[in-house]
C-alpha cells in the first residue's frame, strides 16, 4: 500500500493502512503523507483503552490520488495525556482537538482554542472516558429532583 | 461604525436543527463568526458503548433527521466487515434504492429551506409537501416515515413489497415534473441569480485541505464522490456521472464555482441523478434472500479490530469508525459527519466579510446538519 511504502512501516487492515506511531514522530508522518497525496484529513478519533491505561488517537487521512485510506495511531498514557496540535496542517483538526480535550481530557500543545465545544459549565470527569459512569451521573443529577406527588382528584 | 455582537439561532440560524452562530457585525458586514453547538447533544457515541451491537441499530439513524439511512448503512457495513459477512445481492440493490430515495428526500428539504432563506416562500411548501411522498414510500417499505431502522447488519429488515416499485416509479415521474416548476420558481429565477452568484465562496485551492466534501466540494470543481471512489453496495453496477462544476447541464454557469449558486445547482442536478439510479437499481434487482441467517441477535460477539466505512450522503462524506475488542459491545464508535467541517471551520471562515442578509443562505447552501457535529 502506498501509505505504508511512504512511511516505511504499518500494516494493512481491511484494505486500509494502519500505521502505529510514537507521539513525537506523528507530526512528521502526517506532514509526509500530506505532501505525498493524502490531502484529505477525514477525522481524528480517540479510543479509551482503560485496561491498558492508554488513550489511542487515530488520525484518518485519505488520498484522492491513490484512493487509499491511512490511519495513524498514537498511544498516550492515560495520566496527564498530552499531544502536539496539528491544526496548522489541516485547520479542521482544531475542532477535533477541542472536542477530544473536552470529552477525554487530552491536552493539545499549540492549540489556543481548547474552549468548551459541546458541553457547558462542565467540571466533572471528561464524559467520554470509560471511567465516567453516565448512569450514576444521571441518577445523581436527576434523582435529586423531588418527585411530584399528584393530589387525588376528588371530582367536582 | 460601531461593531456589535449578534446571536443568531439556536432556533433557526440557517440550518436544519438547533445550533447557534455568534456573529460580530460591523454595519452590515460580518467581521467574525463563531459556531456554538451543543443544543442537540445527547451523547449517542457514549450510549453506543454501553449497548450491544444490535441495540445500536435503532440508535444510529437518529443522528441525522433529514437523511437517517446513511448512518444505518455505514454502521451496518462496518459491522459486516468485522464479522466478515457477505450480504445477499438483492439486499444490496434494495439498499441502493433506499439510500437514493433518502437522498432525494434530503435534497428536497435542503432546496426548500434554501429558497426560504431568499424569501421565496413557495418552494419550502412545495418541496416539503413533495418530500412527504417519499416518506410515504418509506412508510410502506419500513413501517416508519423518518427513522426507518431498515438497513441491518447482514441485509435489510424486510423484503420489498411487490407493489412498491409501482409506487416508487409514480413518485419519481411526479418529482421529475415538479422539478420543472422548481426551476421556474428558484433555479431559473432572477432573484436567485442576483442573490446567490458569487456568495459564500470557498477558496478552490483550500477546499480539500479544509475537509470540504460532497456537493460542496463538487461545486468547487472536484469530481469526487464516494459512490465512485469506494463503491459500496452495488454502486459500481450503476451508470451515472459525477456532477461537478462547470458541467451544470441546462443551467448557466454564472460564476467561477465554489459559491452558493453552484452548490444549489449541483444539488438540483443530483436529484435527477438519484432518480436515474433508483430506476436502474429497481430494474436490475435480482430475486433472492434479503438478509443472511444470523446468530442470535442479542448475543453477537464481533471479532476484535478496527473498521472504517464511509458513504456519500446528501451533505458529504459520512463515516463510521468502529472499534471492537471481541465482546458483545463496541469499544468505540466514532461518527464522521460532513457538517463537522462545513458547519464549524468552513462556515466560520467564509462568513467573515459576508453581508448579514446572506448569512442564512450561506449556511443553507453548505447544508449544515447540527446532529452530525454533536452526535
Amino acid at each position: 500500500m502506498k501509505a505504508i511504502e511512504i512511511i516505511g512501516k504499518g500494516e494493512e487492515m481491511h484494505g486500509r493502512a494502519y500505521i502505529p506511531s510514537g507521539r513525537e514522530e506523528a507530526g512528521t508522518i502526517i506532514k509526509k503523507l500530506k505532501e505525498n497525496g493524502f490531502a484529505h484529513f477525514v477525522m481524528l478519533s480517540c479510543v479509551d483503552w482503560i485496561d491498558k491505561n492508554e488513550f489511542e488517537l487515530v488520525y484518518h487521512m485519505w488520498s484522492y490520488e491513490h484512493k487509499e485510506h491511512a490511519m495513524i495511531s498514537v498511544r498516550l498514557p492515560r495520566d496527564n495525556p498530552s499531544m502536539f496540535s496539528m491544526h496548522e496542517l489541516f485547520p479542521q483538526i482544531e475542532t477535533y482537538e477541542r472536542e477530544i480535550h473536552e470529552m477525554y481530557g487530552i491536552d493539545f500543545e499549540g492549540n489556543s482554542r481548547l474552549t468548551p465545544f459541546l458541553l457547558e459549565g462542565w467540571h466533572d470527569t471528561p464524559p467520554m472516558r470509560k471511567d465516567f459512569d453516565s448512569k450514576k451521573f444521571a441518577e445523581d443529577v436527576f434523582d435529586s429532583i423531588p418527585e411530584i406527588k399528584e393530589e387525588e382528584d376528588e371530582g367536582i | 461604525m460601531k461593531e456589535y455582537e449578534l446571536f443568531i439561532g439556536p432556533q433557526h440560524p440557517g440550518v436544519t436543527g438547533n445550533m447557534m452562530y455568534h456573529l460580530w457585525v460591523d454595519g452590515d458586514t460580518v467581521t467574525k463568526a463563531e459556531c456554538n453547538v451543543g443544543y442537540l447533544h445527547r451523547g449517542f457515541e457514549k450510549l453506543m458503548e454501553s449497548r450491544n451491537w444490535m441495540q445500536n441499530v435503532p440508535l444510529v439513524c437518529r443522528i441525522c433527521v433529514p437523511e437517517p439511512d446513511v448512518n444505518e448503512m455505514a454502521y451496518a457495513m462496518a459491522v459486516e466487515q468485522l464479522m466478515d459477512w457477505e450480504i445477499p445481492e438483492r439486499a444490496k440493490y434494495i439498499r441502493v434504492v433506499i439510500l437514493e430515495l433518502a437522498r432525494i428526500a434530503a435534497y428536497l428539504m435542503s432546496i426548500g429551506s434554501y429558497a426560504g432563506s431568499l424569501g421565496i416562500y413557495t418552494l419550502p411548501q412545495w418541496a416539503l409537501g413533495d418530500r412527504d411522498y417519499f416518506l410515504d414510500i418509506f412508510e410502506q417499505l419500513t413501517g416508519a416515515r423518518v427513522y426507518h431502522i431498515y438497513i441491518w447488519p447482514g441485509g435489510v429488515r424486510w423484503d420489498m413489497p411487490e407493489k412498491l416499485p409501482g409506487l416508487i416509479e409514480k413518485t419519481l415521474s411526479y418529482t421529475e415534473k415538479r422539478l420543472k416548476l422548481y426551476d421556474d420558481v428558484l433555479f431559473k429565477n432572477r432573484i436567485f441569480f442576483d442573490r446567490a452568484v458569487g456568495i459564500g465562496k470557498i477558496p478552490r485551492g483550500k477546499a480539500i485541505e479544509w475537509g470540504v466534501t460532497g456537493p460542496n466540494l463538487r461545486a468547487c470543481g472536484y469530481g469526487y464522490d464516494i459512490r465512485k471512489l469506494e463503491p459500496y453496495a452495488v454502486y459500481d453496477d450503476m451508470d451515472f456521472e459525477v456532477i461537478k462544476y462547470p458541467e451544470l447541464g441546462d443551467f448557466d454557469v454564472l460564476s467561477d464555482g465554489c459559491d452558493a449558486y453552484t452548490r444549489m445547482i449541483v444539488r438540483r442536478l443530483e436529484i435527477e441523478q438519484s432518480i436515474s439510479i433508483v430506476r436502474q437499481a429497481l430494474e436490475k434487482m435480482p430475486e433472492g434472500e434479503h438478509i443472511i441467517k444470523h446468530p442470535n441477535w442479542l448475543k453477537w460477539k464481533v471479532p476484535p479490530g478496527y473498521a472504517f466505512k464511509r458513504v456519500e450522503s446528501s451533505k458529504g462524506e459520512y463515516g463510521y469508525f468502529v472499534v471492537s475488542d471481541g465482546s458483545s459491545k463496541p469499544v468505540r464508535i466514532h461518527v464522521r459527519g460532513p457538517s463537522y467541517t462545513h458547519g464549524v471551520n468552513v462556515a466560520e471562515t467564509i462568513l467573515k466579510g459576508a453581508n448579514m442578509a446572506d448569512v442564512s443562505q450561506i449556511l443553507f447552501s453548505l447544508d449544515v446538519c447540527p446532529p452530525d457535529i454533536e452526535r
